[in-house]
């Protein structure tokens, strides 16, 4: 107990700060705060009128739907949190991201569309001066690859231009990423516009449409490559043919699921049916015990104990609704736009619907078919990008560059690779964003990912990134990402309220965030 | 101690640097030993943080010569001098404040499982090292996942040092390694000094502006004023006038006094 001053040792000093003191000084405890809070407002919020509980999963924002849209907005959101959360710890901006976006997807789009070329102007002097095109290479059908390929051979090096011109010349990031926010939007709808003149195409639009559902490509016996859709519209003696190449087992199965759905299809049906017949007794019993007619409410409660419909009868299953089932359950001949653009844990959700009961909408169909791919992208990236970050030699780079850039300097940090890495890095993140845009829609519109770039910027303050670099997690970016993604849902469900709170919500927290970051770093600093 | 019948470990000849058409250094000659604390002294913008950071590998000479244990060196990155065994801290100590004791003392050089850049860190070894290192120079750090933010100077500066010295420096080099601390942590500096001058074989270059510091410590005295030698010897040799008169760039304190009186 009374050690004397000579016998104290520095350790003695350090545990006496406690475990609660530790915890509060984590930069993820803030903003994971927030997230259990707005979880449970848009829980409680999205439980649907008159109806009562206490668990927030019951509410309509944690179905099956709600957590397939709010994924998908999150995911999006959370991937290039990531590229400029990163790049903002190593003491850098990116405000080209959402430009990038934009970019991004028209290229590949364009390039899926009308293929790729590698054309020279030159001068000509035949006939007049004027300006000559040769044509080097003429790819016209390049596959989702080949096209996610060049648009990164062309944002990455964007990325790494950017990044080359800011280690360079010293200007601030946000300079320079601001001529690139520009730049790139322009460059995008000049582009569009240039490719959009063809005879087929609306003259002067900004949009690349009537791309082939990529992800939704199959191969069906007999017919080759087709999309999902016109496979389901071919004409019976074809489908028929396609049911003789299912073996039996499948076919049992695919009977019996639809059995199922339309068994609970009807139910729904007789469901909703029974509720309409019963309201206007229900309110003549109301009347009736307002005005006191005793022998009326007597009656009426009877008429409404006595009150059933005929159930609805399901539908049979057909061997059409077969055959459509199956071929709504081959695989993607196109396994890189369907890893973008299509969707994931199917079988899961198909589990959740039957046998289980839970993914199932209001007429008794399944609610969702899955999640959005983009979900696991951005998890595969952000579990890379913890570990880069936490663990490797370049994490510690990173954080050093933000931290104290003199300091990297001289400890033989080599800050210009790490910052151009990040920049390129952030490039990245914008492109794969885009990519997955572009597979589950199918169309590009030169105005995608407008404002993106200051969303990934605030999702990663709200997370616990420090503006002047060499602070914050990955942890953090994907809780920040979760906080933004989720508030718009979270207000919108909240009864009598205008749906855009939720910007004014969002700009206090990123005050709020912002003080938070700065006094735990202040704290970690020891000047607080 | 110091005998001069051994090798100097560090030797400069006729060394010139030139910003431009200002000269700060004009031909600066400077032997170092094993084992010994060599003070440099001088008057603000005297050249001294010039000099070390030619020693350093911050600036290139614009002439003269560099001699690590006998063969000419010529540096072209703080990196080179640090794998020829010159170790420099800094005034600002190359810290980053925001990470841990651990990450700064590997800081660049941390010890990794596979090579390369994404090479994941083996952290225990590091975090052991770190430890390890800095207790042998005197301080225990009581958790190497502490930010170096909440250390104090001197601790900071010891870890500065134990860096240095666990990654092979021979010659360690400290620009003003006192000048911010309260006086309690300015003794636990020169007691860091002193344990690293017993470990025998490392020469110490020390940049002060304090006097008393240098008289306890140094075994020999380097005075430099605007961009020259102006005096150098042992310790023993040096009477304490001397050292006073020369820190102040070769005025005569009796002068000094004289006009302070007016
Ligand atoms: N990069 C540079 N460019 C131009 N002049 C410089 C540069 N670095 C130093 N100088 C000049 O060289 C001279 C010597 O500077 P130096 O930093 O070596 O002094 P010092 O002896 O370390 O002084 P102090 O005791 O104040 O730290 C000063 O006049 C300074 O202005
Ligand atoms: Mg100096």
């Amino acid at each position: 107990m009374n050690q004397t001053a000579s016998s104290r040792q520095e350790s003695d000093r350090l545990a006496s700060k406690g475990w609660l003191k530790s915890l509060l000084a984590r930069p993820e405890i803030g903003p994971i705060g927030v997230m259990l809070l707005l979880f449970g407002m848009l829980g409680y919020f999205s439980i649907p009128a008159g109806e009562f509980s206490l668990n927030p999963f019951a509410g309509e924002g944690f179905n099956a739907l709600g957590i397939r849209n709010n994924l998908r907005v999150i995911a999006q959101l959370g991937i290039i949190a990531l590229g400029a959360g990163l790049l903002i710890i190593a003491g850098e901006f990116d405000l080209s991201i959402g430009s990038m976006i934009g970019f991004a997807g028209a290229c590949m789009a364009m390039v899926l569309r009308w293929g790729f070329a590698i054309v020279i102007p030159y001068v000509s002097f035949e006939g007049g001066v004027h300006i000559e095109f040769f044509t080097l290479i003429y790819i016209e059908n390049v596959s989702p690859i080949g096209a996610i390929m060049i648009t990164m051979c062309f944002t990455l090096f964007f990325g790494w231009l950017q990044g080359y011109i800011v280690v360079r010349s010293g200007l601030p990031s946000f300079i320079v990423t601001l001529g690139g926010l520009f730049f790139l939007r322009g460059l995008t709808e000049v582009s569009l516009r240039a490719f959009n003149h063809r005879p087929d195409q609306t003259k002067g639009a900004t949009t690349v449409t009537e791309l082939p559902d990529m992800k939704n490509i199959i191969n069906v016996p007999g017919h080759g490559e087709i999309e999902r859709e016109a496979a389901k519209a071919l004409p019976e003696a074809d489908l028929q043919a396609i049911l003789q190449t299912v073996p039996a087992d499948t076919v049992a199965s695919i009977t019996e699921r639809l059995a199922y759905t339309y068994q609970r299809v009807a139910d729904a049906k007789t469901e909703i049916m029974a509720a309409k017949g019963v309201k206007p007794l229900e309110r003549a019993l109301e009347n009736a015990i307002e005005s006191g007619n005793e022998t009326m409410v007597a009656t009426i409660r009877e008429k409404i104990a006595n009150f059933t419909v005929t159930p609805v009868t399901p539908r049979t299953v057909t061997d059409l609704d077969v055959v459509r089932t199956y071929i709504d359950s081959i695989p993607s001949a196109q396994p890189v736009a369907n890893f973008f653009g299509g969707d994931i844990l199917e079988p899961i959700f198909d589990f959740l619907y039957f046998p289980v009961d839970w993914n199932t909408n209001n007429f008794g169909n399944q609610f969702a078919p899955g999640l959005y791919s983009c979900v696991m992208i951005w998890l595969i990236l952000a579990l890379l990008c913890y570990v880069v970050l936490s663990r490797t030699q370049a994490g510690n780079w990173i954080y050093s560059t933000g931290g104290n850039l003199q300091a990297a300097k001289a400890n033989g940090v080599p800050t210009d690779r790490v910052k151009i890495s990040l920049f390129v890095f952030s490039a990245f993140c914008a492109t794969i964003f885009a990519t997955c845009q572009v597979f589950e829609v199918n169309t590009a519109d030169a105005a995608k990912g407008n404002l993106k770039e200051l969303e990934a910027i605030a999702a990663a303050v709200i997370g616990g990134i420090v503006m002047t670099g060499g602070f914050g997690t990955v942890m953090g970016i994907i809780v920040g990402a979760f906080i933004f993604g989720i508030a718009k849902e979270a207000f919108f469900y909240i009864p009598g309220i205008d749906g855009s709170f939720y910007r004014v919500f969002l700009g206090l927290v990123i005050i709020a965030s912002a003080l938070l970051n700065e006094n735990i770093r202040k704290r970690i600093m020891g000047t607080l | 101690m110091a005998d001069n019948t051994a090798k100097p470990l560090i030797e400069t000849t006729g060394l010139v640097k030139k910003f431009g058409s200002f000269t700060a250094l004009n031909g600066v000659d400077l032997k170092v030993y094993p084992g010994e604390v060599h003070a440099l002294l001088g008057d603000n913008g005297a050249g001294k943080s010039t000099l070390i950071k030619i020693l350093s590998g911050v600036f290139k000479p614009t002439a003269g010569e560099i001699r690590v244990e006998g063969k000419p060196v010529s540096f072209t990155s703080p990196r080179d001098a640090t794998e020829a065994g010159i170790g420099t801290v800094y005034q600002d100590l190359a810290l980053n404040a925001l990470t841990s004791v651990t990450r700064n003392f590997f800081l660049g050089r941390e010890i990794t499982h596979f090579p390369g850049p994404f090479g994941v860190m083996k952290m225990r070894e590091m975090d052991e090292i770190a430890t390890r290192e800095m207790a042998k120079i005197g301080i225990n750090v009581a958790d190497p996942n502490q930010a170096v933010g909440t250390m104090s100077g001197g601790q900071r500066q010891t870890l500065a040092i134990a860096r240095a010295i666990y990654f092979g420096a021979k010659v360690l080099i400290l620009d003003e390694p006192t000048s911010a601390l309260g006086q309690k942590q300015q003794m636990e500096v020169l007691k860091t000094i002193r344990k690293v001058q017993k470990l025998g074989d490392i020469a110490i270059i020390l940049i002060t502006h304090n006097e008393i510091h240098a008289r306890l410590i140094a075994d020999r005295f380097t005075f430099l004023s605007l961009g020259e030698v102006i005096g150098q010897g042992a310790s023993k040799d040096l009477e304490g006038d001397d050292i006073k008169r020369l820190m102040a760039g070769g005025a005569e304190i009796g002068d000094l006094a004289k006009e302070l009186a007016v």
